[in-house]
């Protein structure tokens, strides 16, 4: 069965100009700057009627990609690059920002296929290695956007399954589980169910606010199992627990069905790339309204919420003088002092072993709340008749702006403003293109009104 | 060290706070005009710029209600031709002289009174240096191709005026953004108590903080503990930070809290427990409400709103005894309330 296409995937052998946004996302995300894009793409994804709308690329019919591309009078060509790329980063701006209600503190299994499958070599080096290394770096990032979520690994190999790391919400430990390469060895026929049903088990203890997610990484197209695996996946649904599954080989009847039942995300990776831009995807917080439109949702009930108690701590550094712990009872100097007991504990986030409270560093919450007040999107600015003393730099960067508007290629429209000029609809303040995507992406935080 | 480093540097203009840092009180035994601190301060910015010819700079200023670019070595109209070649001066220090104190003068000359009252634009001083340092990390890298454009960011904030709570989450956005640009925020509090939120920024991105003592000698603690980049503070002994408060704001009052109350859908703090979240109309549940609301009057006692500046580990075993009956008791109290 043909694999899906996934909007916004250019493959290797594509010789359009699109290419370029290709290029130029890889070089974001080399930054570090992959958190808002794989938030956009988690969003266009939710509107999967664009996807349909779209052919498969084979399908497609044949574009004159040059056309688009017009040189300027100089005969350069590198006005008319810079306007595809700047065209490149807005579009992805421009994506809805509905409020979507998002899952915070998530409790992850990641389930790593170890059968004889996964020493294919039609990804390079093997399958195995290649989601070994992918692995490390979605724990790493799946951290950084999830620093109050929870991870544990288990993997699935000679028909049982196999519990690597507990769940833990330190990258480090999980990174560790997943570090020893001869202890992951690949071997024998895997098991879906036993894997699902131990992974099930080690969240079954958790609190009720709490998202469950299991993501399998899925390289077999046999699965060898005990009893009724539809019996598994009743269980699931009927647990809340969100299945995404992504198959390496090719699509499988049980794997898209526990994705499609359990409000998950299916996809099957075409080559080394797309593995892991369908990986990446899972990591910005899912929205809780799928869950609650899907056909799981239970009287249209959502996760039921709750207050929660937390203290902020002050941590001592490592020159006060040293006093026990009262977690390993040991004699240290740096620890961190409960605001409400003063007793000292060594590492947060944790529970005060004295009186309780829940222990939290206030910035590990405060990296969630760019969700919840973005900023504004800035609007193009199309001339300058109404302004008529417009400041003549960026307000950010102090870059000084282009005095007379550029000649479009292409297609005026899509939220490109002819002078680079991006105005906030707030205080009004006018921005370079960069700073615009600068803002919105990374900082979230307007520069001219504050908020 | 072979890169270049770039420093943006954050200068706190606050009318009101200058006005309290030079008049000598009881507190104050050494008090620093805002015009000795900027003749400290020019000393040690030609110094950054004499260290090393690659190095950049950029001066913010903030004043009340918004923030202005005081300086820019990268941008190519600060060459002033108002001043004359002058043989004893280094040129590039001249300009930069100029260029700060013209435009201080002319932003201060337009502050109103009622401008006295407004606090200071912090963040946007604090976000444009952020813009300012994205753009020139990522043209350079575009021009040498990684080759040289290992320019070595950081930010130095000179900060007189108290926390605005109010700008809690936008200083918080600010400090991710400079880690994931690899940018260390250090802090110098020239005058005034301790700010949290400063406090936070340098220790989570690797900076350091310092509350100087002695004002009149700003001078020999922005060379020893500023100038060097953070590649050679390995090196150095620079002071270290002291209690690092992780005390947030709370949404609904922006009061400053220790023990806050959190939704657990979106992760608003709030300072008492509240039936509606503000932020993602979550509805919670009326017996947590009850229970909570029987625990916190143990929490918000005086005493405990008081002590967090001056807890210290010598005296925790007391204060342990009497909180934590005080904890229990509210407990056993909100099992019979619930009852």
């Amino acid at each position: 069965m043909p694999p899906r296409l996934v909007e916004n995937y250019n493959g290797d052998d594509s010789d359009s100009d699109v290419d370029i946004f290709g290029d130029f996302d890889a070089g974001v995300k080399g930054k570090g700057k992959g958190k808002g894009k794989a938030i956009d793409r988690g969003k266009k994804d939710k509107g999967k009627g664009k996807a349909k709308e779209q052919s498969y690329a084979w399908e497609a019919s044949y574009t004159r990609s040059w056309d688009t591309v017009q040189e300027d009078e100089a005969g350069s060509l590198q006005g008319a690059v810079e306007d595809l790329i700047a065209r490149g980063r807005r579009r992805r701006l421009l994506a809805p920002a509905a409020a979507i209600r998002r899952a915070i503190i998530r409790h992850l299994i990641l389930l790593l296929d170890l059968s004889s499958a996964m020493m294919d070599r039609d990804m390079r080096p093997t399958r195995f290695d290649l989601m070994l290394q992918y692995a490390r770096e979605f724990v790493t990032e799946w951290f950084d956007q999830n620093p109050l979520g929870q991870i544990g690994v288990v993997g699935m190999r000679a028909g049982i399954g196999e519990r690597m790391g507990e769940m833990s919400g330190n990258p480090q430990e999980v990174l560790k589980a997943i570090s020893e390469r001869h202890k992951l060895e690949p071997t024998g026929e895997p098991s879906l169910q036993n894997a699902i049903e131990m992974a099930r088990a080690s969240m079954s203890h958790l609190p009720t606010h709490s998202s469950r997610e299991i993501i399998i990484i899925f390289g077999s197209l046999t699965t060898c199992d005990p009893g009724n695996i539809h019996d598994t996946l009743a269980e699931c649904v009927k647990d809340r627990i969100r299945v995404s599954v992504v198959a390496l080989a090719a699509e499988m009847k049980i794997c898209r069905e526990l994705c499609d039942k359990t409000g998950g995300q299916f996809g099957v990776a075409l080559n080394e790339g797309h593995f892991k831009d369908l990986l990446f995807e899972l990591i910005p917080p899912p929205a809780q309204r799928a869950l609650s439109t899907g056909p799981n949702a239970r009287g249209g009930a959502t996760a039921p919420a709750d207050l929660m108690m937390m203290g902020f701590p002050t941590r001592l550094p490592d020159t006060s003088p040293p006093s026990l712990c009262v977690c390993h009872s040991q004699l240290k100097s740096e620890g961190f002092l409960c605001p409400r007991c003063g007793a000292k504990v060594c590492d947060v986030p944790t529970d005060c072993d004295i009186c309780g409270l829940m222990i939290v560093s206030s910035p590990h919450l405060a990296r969630s709340y760019h969700h919840l007040f973005p900023v504004k999107t800035y609007q193009a600015v199309r001339s300058l008749d109404d302004t008529p003393n417009a400041s003549a730099t960026c307000h950010a960067c102090a870059r000084p702006f282009k005095d007379a508007p550029q000649p479009m290629a292409g297609a005026t429209g899509e939220g490109m403003s002819p002078l680079g000029r991006y105005r906030c609809p707030d205080c009004q303040n006018d921005f370079c293109a960069e700073c615009d995507v600068f803002v919105h992406d990374v900082v979230h935080c307007c520069p001219g009104c504050g908020k | 060290m072979d890169a270049a480093s770039h420093l943006g540097v954050v200068v706190d203009l606050s009318p009101t706070h200058w006005y309290l840092s030079s008049t000598r009180t009881q507190h104050n035994a050494r008090p620093l005009s805002l015009k000795s601190f900027l003749s400290h301060l020019l000393v040690f910015l030609n110094s950054h710029i004499a260290c090393k010819d690659e190095n950049t700079l950029a001066v913010f200023g903030v004043l009340p209600g918004r923030s202005i670019m005081l300086y820019s070595s990268t941008s190519e109209s600060s060459g002033n031709p108002l001043d004359k070649a002058d043989a004893n001066t280094y040129r590039p220090f001249k300009v930069l002289d100029a260029t700060v104190m013209r435009t201080i003068a002319e932003h201060v000359e337009n502050l109103g009174p009622s401008d006295l009252e407004i606090p200071g634009e912090l963040v946007g001083a604090l976000t444009k240096s952020l813009c300012h340092i994205n753009r020139i990390t990522t043209t350079s890298s575009a021009h040498a191709n990684g080759q040289t454009a290992s320019i070595d960011p950081r930010i130095l904030i000179l900060s007189v005026s108290p926390d605005q709570s109010l700008s809690y989450i936008p200083i918080m956005n600010s400090i991710f953004s400079a880690q994931k640009l690899r940018v260390t925020i250090d802090v110098c509090k020239v005058y005034g108590s301790e700010s949290v939120f400063l406090q936070q920024a340098a220790h989570l991105t690797g900076g350091s903080y310092l509350h100087i003592d002695r004002a009149d000698a700003l001078l020999q603690y922005l060379t020893m503990s500023f100038l060097p980049p953070p590649g050679i503070r390995q090196l150095l002994s620079v002071p270290t930070q002291d209690k690092i408060d992780f005390r947030a704001a709370c949404f609904c009052h922006k009061r400053i809290v220790d023990i806050g109350f959190v939704c657990s859908v979106c992760l608003s703090i709030f300072c008492q427990p509240v039936p509606v979240c503000s932020t993602c109309r979550t509805k919670f549940p009326i017996k947590t409400l009850q229970r909570l609301n029987a625990a916190r009057p143990a929490v918000t006692t005086p005493t405990a709103a008081a002590t967090p500046y001056i807890r210290s580990p010598a005296s925790l075993p007391s204060s342990n005894a009497i909180k934590v009956g005080a904890v229990n008791g509210s407990q056993a109290a909100a099992r019979n309330g619930l009852r």
